[in-house]
């Protein structure tokens, strides 16, 4: 286990009493950052010290968060946004949650520190409809922080001023990819946008916009708090630093939300650590360990250090840092379809691979399971597969893609028992 | 000038140019459905593949601009295999009852499916079905056919500045449709018809009148205001089917009006007069031309008279008729008429912000150019000749004789006690001269009905008859 010195979130979640300012300022140091930062920081400062810190992007694409707010032009005379992105809908993720639920300061705090980096005076975020509590509370914490003037106007004195706006979306996957988000945001159809240009030149309402996680905000008064370096140095691995908050679930003794320093396990310790090994003593089978998009791993593949680029080496990737552990029980067919439906389900359907072609893989996937198929619809699905990724406008394509490609890959001796007529669906 | 290499060609390009446009120039056509020239990019239908050296993935041609030293492959084995993959997925869902669709045979789904498709297909599911919603007069609905690239949306939202058409529920049970299945309300609805790139938008005035492949197609030019949109005839055995607009970017763009599209159906509706008239007791009579035109060279020749010609004619027929007037006789006057309340181009503009002018009629300035003076007020004379091309509104006209020339339907013609019927836009050519001053031709496509004839010809046989009667 994890001394509590070196994790950031964890200590305070799972406690009511914990999410209220009281408990903010007297415990975890609450807006001394944002004090510090008004009070003397100027913006290229506190954005210097974010990608001093190493802070990789939790919502899934692992991009360097500070080389993000630098792209948002300096000198534009439109208004900026910050947009926190709090859509969580990679099945399998539910971190920010937790931070939304017992640490909701510490994302208002992060709000107020990078709205002041990159110039924004109004910031949103942007949490999925399902997360009806969530959004009661994180508008309470809202609340809370104006009325004690961490919020509103000339805000410490500094002259600056910030506003932030919950907008609560309607349970759309899609909303989750950012330019989705931007145009739910404005009132308009889901769907994400062509890019370039990308949000940080024509975001929200055409505005430079910079959209990061919750969890990536969140970090930001950690960072200022204890200098970009020695927030670099929680991480054990190069290139990321910090802590990371892991949604474990599946076939383990104990699933849940834990946080680990970046790079400081591997996906063996994490299931056997975390999760106190497998369920009733099963043997694993496979580990899906990025949130249901990402491809799959084998029980032999996961002696992996758990950070964005060993995974990428492997041909997988970190994603939200959502690992889905399953056992020898699983019939694999089923858990494609599952996944697929999921994906067929939530696209978008602007952009025609995705929108045909998931649908298909999905009627594909229900026939070689109810044992309809030919052998060559197993070809088939697999050149489908390969005609979505890669080829869509956002990456919702990949997403239903690397699933069916990386089972197919791995498990393809299950999906031909199918179709040989050697298995039959239950 | 930049330049890029397009499948091994060099092309130069002006920047913010897409590599579709491009393409193009270098004798490259990338096939695209989404795309269009005239609306935003959205790279939906990802139909425009094509290979970008130094990106490890294949790029949508339409959303991707040209840049310097830029090497672009449109005809890989990747693109192709991308094409045929977009291809595939199109065709899933679509119907593929072409026999029977209006726009087979200019249907870009057809010719990319030819182009870029397999002739395999590997798909054996059910295809989705959709219940049609009534879109109005203009356009026939067939969800089925639908491709998704909305350009109907774009085009109602960015050119026609009314959103009515959307999107509604997502991913594969998508519907592109009008908002709460209303009719639509735009006065541009029949361009939903020329944008879409299959068969779910097709013109009702047109369904199941004439394959896309047997008309021929004569450009001309609107007559239908003073903008001058340049567009299309398509006719076959001497049959006007249908008006499309023509690209003209510093006209219409890429659009016309419902107005214009359908205006040339008066020139072959059954109340045409197509024939001579005279007054009789009991109405208007067939007479003979020469008949006819005799009476008119009578009724001429004393009193006071008034021509009066519609700023609907052509400049050479504006023209002919004024230098005939003085031939024929001094003292005649000539007043023009077209649009009740725009009697001159300073009174012309915009009457919706799109393209329709107030103008009704489509040679006002050329009339203003040649030096001719508008009515003001009733037309008032002895004997009063009304020239007119088939489009320009009536003025109330007291005489004790009128007659009048060119195209008129028979209640138009009651007021008159002869007609002597002309060719319609249609049927003739010339020059007109739009609200801007652009001087543009107009074409003929269709022989003249009946026994219409030209206004020289009339002209000719009126001086004739006049110098018939001076020999006798």
């Amino acid at each position: 286990m994890i001394a509590e010195q070196n994790t950031l979130f964890i200590q305070h979640f799972w406690k009511d009493s914990n999410r209220t300012l009281e408990y903010y300022l007297k415990h975890m140091n609450g807006y001394e950052a944002a004090k510090k930062v008004l009070g003397g920081m100027t913006p290229d400062q506190v954005i210097d010290e974010v990608k001093k810190a190493n802070i990789r992007g939790r919502g899934g694409a692992g991009f360097p968060m500070g080389m993000k707010w630098s792209f948002i032009p300096k000198n534009s005379e439109k208004p900026k946004y910050l947009v926190c992105n709090a859509d969580e809908s990679e099945p399998g993720t539910c971190k920010d949650r937790q931070i939304i639920r017992y640490t909701p300061h510490l994302l208002i705090e992060g709000l107020l520190i990078g709205s002041y980096a990159i110039g924004c005076r109004h910031a949103y975020v942007y949490i999925r409809g399902e997360y009806v509590r969530e959004a009661q509370l994180l508008v309470a914490a809202i609340d809370e922080a104006r009325a004690a003037g961490y919020l509103g106007k000339n805000i410490f004195g500094s002259g600056f001023d910030l506003e932030i706006t919950v907008h609560r979306g309607a349970g759309a996957y899609i909303c989750g990819e950012e330019t989705g988000l931007l145009n739910s945001l404005e009132g308009k159809r889901g769907e994400p946008r062509v890019k370039p240009p990308f949000p940080a030149i024509s975001g929200a309402f055409s505005c430079p916009t910079a959209v990061n996680n919750v969890e990536s905000i969140a970090n930001v008064p950690h960072v200022i708090r204890m200098g970009g370096d020695a927030f670099a140095g929680l991480g054990k691995i190069d290139k990321s630093g910090g802590t990371r908050l892991i949604s474990l679930s599946g076939h383990v003794q104990k699933p849940g939300v834990y946080e680990m320093q970046a790079g400081s396990m591997t996906l063996r310790q994490i299931i056997d650590q975390f999760g106190g090994g497998l369920l009733n003593g099963r043997r694993l089978k496979a580990v899906i360990p990025g949130g249901s998009s990402s491809p799959v791993l084998t029980a032999e593949e996961i002696d992996v250090v758990y950070d964005v680029e060993p995974l990428m080496k492997i041909g997988t990737m970190m994603g939200s840092a959502a690992i889905m552990v399953i056992n020898e029980d699983t019939d694999m067919v089923k858990l494609l379809l599952r996944i697929t439906k999921f994906y067929a389900h939530e696209s978008c359907g602007q952009c025609t691979p995705c929108r045909e072609g998931c649908h298909w893989m999905e009627s594909i996937l229900h026939k070689i399971l109810h044992g309809e198929a030919k052998p060559a619809d197993i070809d088939l699905l697999v050149d489908v597969a390969g005609n979505i990724g890669g080829k869509t406008l956002c990456a919702l394509g990949d997403a239903a893609a690397m699933p069916v490609q990386s089972f197919l890959k791995k498990f393809r001796p299950e999906f031909e028992a199918y179709v040989k007529g050697q298995k039959r669906h239950a | 000038m930049p330049k890029c290499l397009i499948d091994g060609k060099e092309v130069e390009f002006s920047p913010g140019e897409n590599l579709v446009k491009v393409a193009k120039r270098a004798g490259v056509e990338i096939p695209v459905f989404c795309y269009h020239p005239g609306l935003s990019v959205v790279a939906q239908c990802r139909m425009c593949y094509v290979e970008v050296e130094k990106m490890p993935k294949l790029q949508t041609a339409c959303s991707t601009m040209a840049a310097e030293g830029m090497v672009v492959k449109t005809q890989s084995e990747a693109v192709k295999k991308g094409r045929q993959g977009t291809m595939e997925f199109l065709l899933l869902n679509h119907p593929l009852d072409c026999p029977i669709c209006d726009k087979a045979g200019e249907c870009d789904l057809q010719d990319n499916s030819f182009g870029h498709g397999s002739a395999n297909m590997r798909h054996s599911e059910e295809r989705r079905t959709y219940v049609d919603v009534d879109m109005g007069p203009v356009i026939q609905k067939n969800m089925n056919r639908c491709i998704h690239c909305t350009r109907c949306i774009r085009f109602g939202d960015e050119v026609a500045g009314i959103h009515e058409m959307v999107a509604i529920k997502r991913g594969n049970n998508i519907d592109i449709t009008t908002i709460d299945g209303k009719q639509l309300k735009t006065e541009y609805a029949g361009n939903y018809s020329d944008i879409c790139p299959t068969g779910s938008l097709t013109l009702k005035d047109f369904r199941f009148k004439k394959r896309a492949w047997m008309l021929k197609k004569t450009e001309t030019v609107c007559e239908g205001c003073s903008k001058g949109c340049n567009m299309e005839i398509q006719h076959e055995g001497n049959v006007v089917y249908r008006c499309v607009p023509r690209e003209n970017l510093e006209i219409n763009k890429h659009w016309m009006c419902d107005e214009g599209r359908f205006n040339y159906r008066y020139t072959q509706d059954e109340s045409r007069i197509v024939d001579p008239t005279l007054r009789a007791p009991d109405g208007h009579k067939s007479a003979a031309w020469q008949d006819v035109v005799a009476t008119l060279e009578s009724k001429i020749r004393g009193g006071e008279v008034l021509f009066l010609l519609g700023t609907d004619l052509t400049n050479e027929e504006l023209s002919a008729i004024r230098e005939a007037a003085s031939t024929l006789r001094t003292g005649i006057k000539i007043r023009t008429f077209g649009t009740l309340g725009v009697t001159k181009t300073s009174e012309d503009g915009s009457a919706d912000n799109i393209l329709k002018m107030k103008s009704k009629t489509s040679n006002l300035n050329g009339a203003e150019k040649l030096g001719l003076e508008p009515l003001a007020g009733d037309a008032k004379a002895d004997t009063v000749i009304v020239f007119r091309g088939g489009r320009a509104a009536l003025p109330r006209v007291e005489a004790k004789w009128s007659a009048g020339v060119g195209v008129f339907n028979r209640e138009e013609a009651s007021g008159f006690d002869s007609v002597l019927p002309g060719l319609a836009f249609t049927e003739k050519e010339g020059t007109v001269v739009n609200h801007a001053g652009i001087g543009q031709r107009i074409s003929r496509a269709v022989r003249p009905k009946g026994t219409c004839k030209s206004v020289p010809e009339v002209l000719m046989s009126l001086l004739n008859t006049k110098s018939k009667a001076g020999q006798a």
